[in-house]
């Protein structure tokens, strides 16, 4: 029973497949044609509507037509130039005028953002930051401006990893773009084959790659994958513009990646859908009311107050230390140590000769407070011009019947004196640090009279001293020199005045006297020359004495030619005096 | 412009690096070799005056340390075996890869005898190895050293993937 209605199923399923084939004809033929008859009709009653509500729906008509449109535009402006150019025309002028404004605006608009970026505090923060990370000063301000940017966009075949197109934010086009989509793809490759399959079998896939500042984003689809080159922290609406992106290049390009040979051209308009890709977000501007860091900036100009207290303090500190340490220069003040701590602190180490300025009385000229001076004073002896001149105006008091005067450093003695007074002068003048052989004596005159008084016991000391200090003097000669000369004729003088008093003292004490000039020389030479040169010496010193008015006879002269003494036989180039004195009770 | 993916495969030290090394663009260190095992370069060439992209799939060594990458070979459009002529060891591993490598993408392949400015240890011609000819569909005797014939390669491989769409 139940193959009967079988059967009879089958039998009705064939006549009406005989009643469908009457109808419609051999695979739905007649339905086929009599559309295809009105189609143009029914197409132009709804394509305009179809348009808009595709278009509506998924915004795709415009990606398709676009190619269309622009090749229609590029054929009519190769064929039909002059018919473009009518209709254009009334709109040229306008358009370039517009043209050239917006080029205006944008050229002041970069070269202020130039400007801004290259002479700005922030402008140079940025450039050292750029420097310090190693980047372009470009890629340093896109991180700083933006929240994230794509970009670079790379559509990669799937199975070959070629590159079917690449588009950039910057229009530049990207060189090494093939490479690095194969490359890519090997990445992927290999970490697909190096890692485990997940759980539903499938191989891994890279979704990202992650540096500080850069990231790619890889979303893969069956046929092509699509990379996105991003700096910045992208948002996942990136990631999904990505999907949205792939799925619609899938969508309408299924024909040609079944047919891709490794011929992109096949891909040449699907930049329309990776310029969607292509986003970008700017950082917002910092708000201007933020809260301003009024403890730093308290801080800083407290900072700043109190460097120039200190600097002030400072100046202040080293003009006293200038004022103060100008005593150095005071005659017979020497300044060992000066410590300036502050204005009511200074410690001042120094020596002082009993005859110079007194501190105090110098501070008060100087209209410094000396009560903040802890002083240590010591005394010493000095030998400064100002100082010797105000010793010998004490000593001047002494000596009322001398006039005692200054040509620059030299003293000048003028008057008469005995020759006692005299004596105590010249120890005195020693004293006081005077060479009493630089003192201008000239118009001197030692007086003697005195000493005729004396007791012979005195007279006897005073002769035995005078022949002791005529025996000092000496006079030096240069090398191969055997003339007095100017230098000489002060020790001379002196010699002259103690010759003649010690003459006069002879006489008083009964006895001959004599001087004996002994000239030398030094070992340099022959033995004769030296000889003869010892004596030319003390020859012309003879002369020099009796033109000083010495009695030629009372003088005799001497040659001792080379001194050959270790020490000084190099530089014995000398003439010597001594007396000799003979009692007349001996005779 | 039309792009073709070509690898190289060989056994290790035959000089597929060497054979490319001056007659591409590649911005990649060739440290990438021994890491992920692949390094990719680029050549163009004309074949009857269309421009030809090949990428160079430069693909490390197969030794007893290394297995087979036959993943780098998806996709390709040819590939090139690269065998040493000093050394008969190094033709039979090439065969033995390109065994491996027409059981995972049955492309056209060529034989690239390296080394030929060195003295040879054996001949593709010699009675026991010129059968190995037929197994490929061109073959060159190349010298990465002086550049001999490697044009020549490459215009063929790139002229065998044309001639396969």
């Amino acid at each position: 029973m139940p193959k009967d209605i079988s059967i009879s199923d089958q039998e009705s399923q064939q006549e009406l497949e005989k009643l469908r084939q009457i109808i419609l004809g051999q695979d739905n033929q007649l339905i086929t044609d009599a559309v295809n008859k009105k189609a143009r009709g029914i197409v132009s009653d709804v394509i305009t509507e179809a348009f808009h509500d595709r278009q509506k729906k998924d915004d795709s008509i415009k990606k398709v037509l676009l190619p269309i449109v622009e090749n229609s535009v590029e054929h009519s402006v190769t064929h039909h130039s002059d018919r473009l150019i009518s209709s254009l025309y009334p709109l040229m002028g306008s358009l370039v005028r517009k043209s050239v404004g917006a080029f205006l605006t944008n050229f002041i608009e970069k070269t202020n953002q130039l400007i801004e970026h290259s002479f700005t505090i922030k402008g140079l923060k940025w450039r050292f930051k750029a420097w310090q990370a190693g980047v372009s000063f470009t890629q340093y301000v896109v991180s700083q401006t933006y929240n994230y940017r794509v970009e670079h966009i790379f559509l990669i075949h799937q199975e070959t990893g070629l590159l079917l197109k690449a588009v950039n934010l910057d229009q530049q086009s990207q060189n090494d773009a093939e490479l690095i989509s194969s490359m890519l793809t090997a990445i992927n490759d290999f970490v697909g084959d190096s890692f485990q399959l997940d759980e539903n079998g499938v191989k891994e896939q890279l979704q990202t790659v992650s540096t500080d500042s850069f990231n790619l984003l890889i979303k893969p689809g069956p046929s092509a994958i699509i990379v996105a080159a991003v700096t910045g922290t992208p948002p996942q609406a990136v990631n999904e513009q990505l999907q949205l992106t792939l799925e619609e290049v899938h969508h309408l390009y299924q024909q040609e990646f079944n047919q891709f040979n490794g011929d992109n051209a096949l891909f040449e308009n699907v930049d329309t859908q990776l310029n969607d890709c292509l986003l970008t977000e700017e950082k917002p501007e910092k708000a201007s009311n933020q809260k301003k860091p009024w403890f730093a900036w308290l801080m800083i100009v407290l900072a700043i107050l109190f460097a120039g207290f200190k600097t002030l303090n400072w100046y202040q500190l080293n003009t006293l230390h200038q004022q103060i340490m100008a005593i150095d220069h005071e005659a017979g003040i020497v300044v060992k140590n000066l410590d300036v701590h502050s204005k009511h602190l200074i410690s001042l180490d120094l020596m002082r000769d009993p005859n110079a300025l007194s501190v105090q009385n110098w501070f008060e000229l100087q209209q410094i407070p000396f009560e903040n001076v802890v002083l240590k004073e010591r005394r010493f002896y000095s030998l400064s011009p100002v100082i010797i001149k105000q010793r010998v105006d004490k000593l001047s008091a002494n000596f009322p019947d001398l006039n005692f005067d200054w040509l620059h450093e030299e003293l000048i003695l003028t008057g008469n004196i005995d020759f006692i007074k005299y004596q105590q002068l010249t120890a005195k003048l020693e004293t006081l640090g005077i060479n009493p052989s630089e003192v201008n004596r000239q118009n001197l005159t030692i007086m003697s009279s005195d000493v005729l008084a004396q007791s012979n016991t005195i007279n006897q000391q005073i002769f035995k001293d005078l022949v002791g200090k005529i025996s000092t003097i000496q006079l030096s000669f240069t090398s191969g020199d055997d003339q007095v000369n100017q230098a000489m004729e002060s020790d001379l003088l002196q010699l002259k005045q103690q010759f003649l008093y010690l003459s006069s003292l002879a006489n008083k004490l009964n006895k001959k006297v004599g001087l004996i000039i002994m000239g030398s020389s030094d070992n340099t030479g022959n033995t004769s020359m030296n000889n003869a040169l010892s004596l030319k010496r003390a020859e012309n010193t003879a002369i020099a004495l009796t033109k000083l008015g010495l009695d030629r006879e009372q003088i005799f002269v001497t040659g001792l030619g080379q001194i050959n003494i270790k020490d000084v036989k190099n530089t014995a180039r000398k003439v010597m005096f001594n007396i000799i004195y003979i009692d007349d009770t001996a005779t | 412009m039309i792009q073709k993916k070509i690898c190289l495969l060989g056994a290790s030290s035959v000089g597929k690096t060497s054979l490319v090394k001056q007659f591409v663009e590649g911005i990649f260190n060739e440290k990438y070799l021994t890491s992920i095992g692949v390094k990719v370069d680029k050549k163009v060439v004309n074949v009857a005056q269309q421009a030809v992209q090949l990428m160079l799939w430069d693909i490390e060594g197969y030794d007893r340390y290394n297995v087979f990458q036959d993943k780098y070979l998806r996709g390709a459009a040819a590939y090139i075996i690269v065998v040493d002529q000093t050394r008969s060891t190094s033709l039979i591993e090439g065969l033995e890869i390109h065994s491996l490598a027409q059981k995972a993408n049955n492309v056209p392949a060529i034989l690239a005898i390296n080394k030929s400015d060195l003295q040879a240890n054996w001949h593709l011609e010699d009675s026991k190895t010129i059968q190995y000819q037929t197994l490929f569909n061109a073959h060159f005797n190349t010298s990465a050293k002086n550049g001999s014939n490697v044009e020549e390669m490459f215009q063929a491989i790139a002229a065998l993937t044309l001639q396969e769409q």
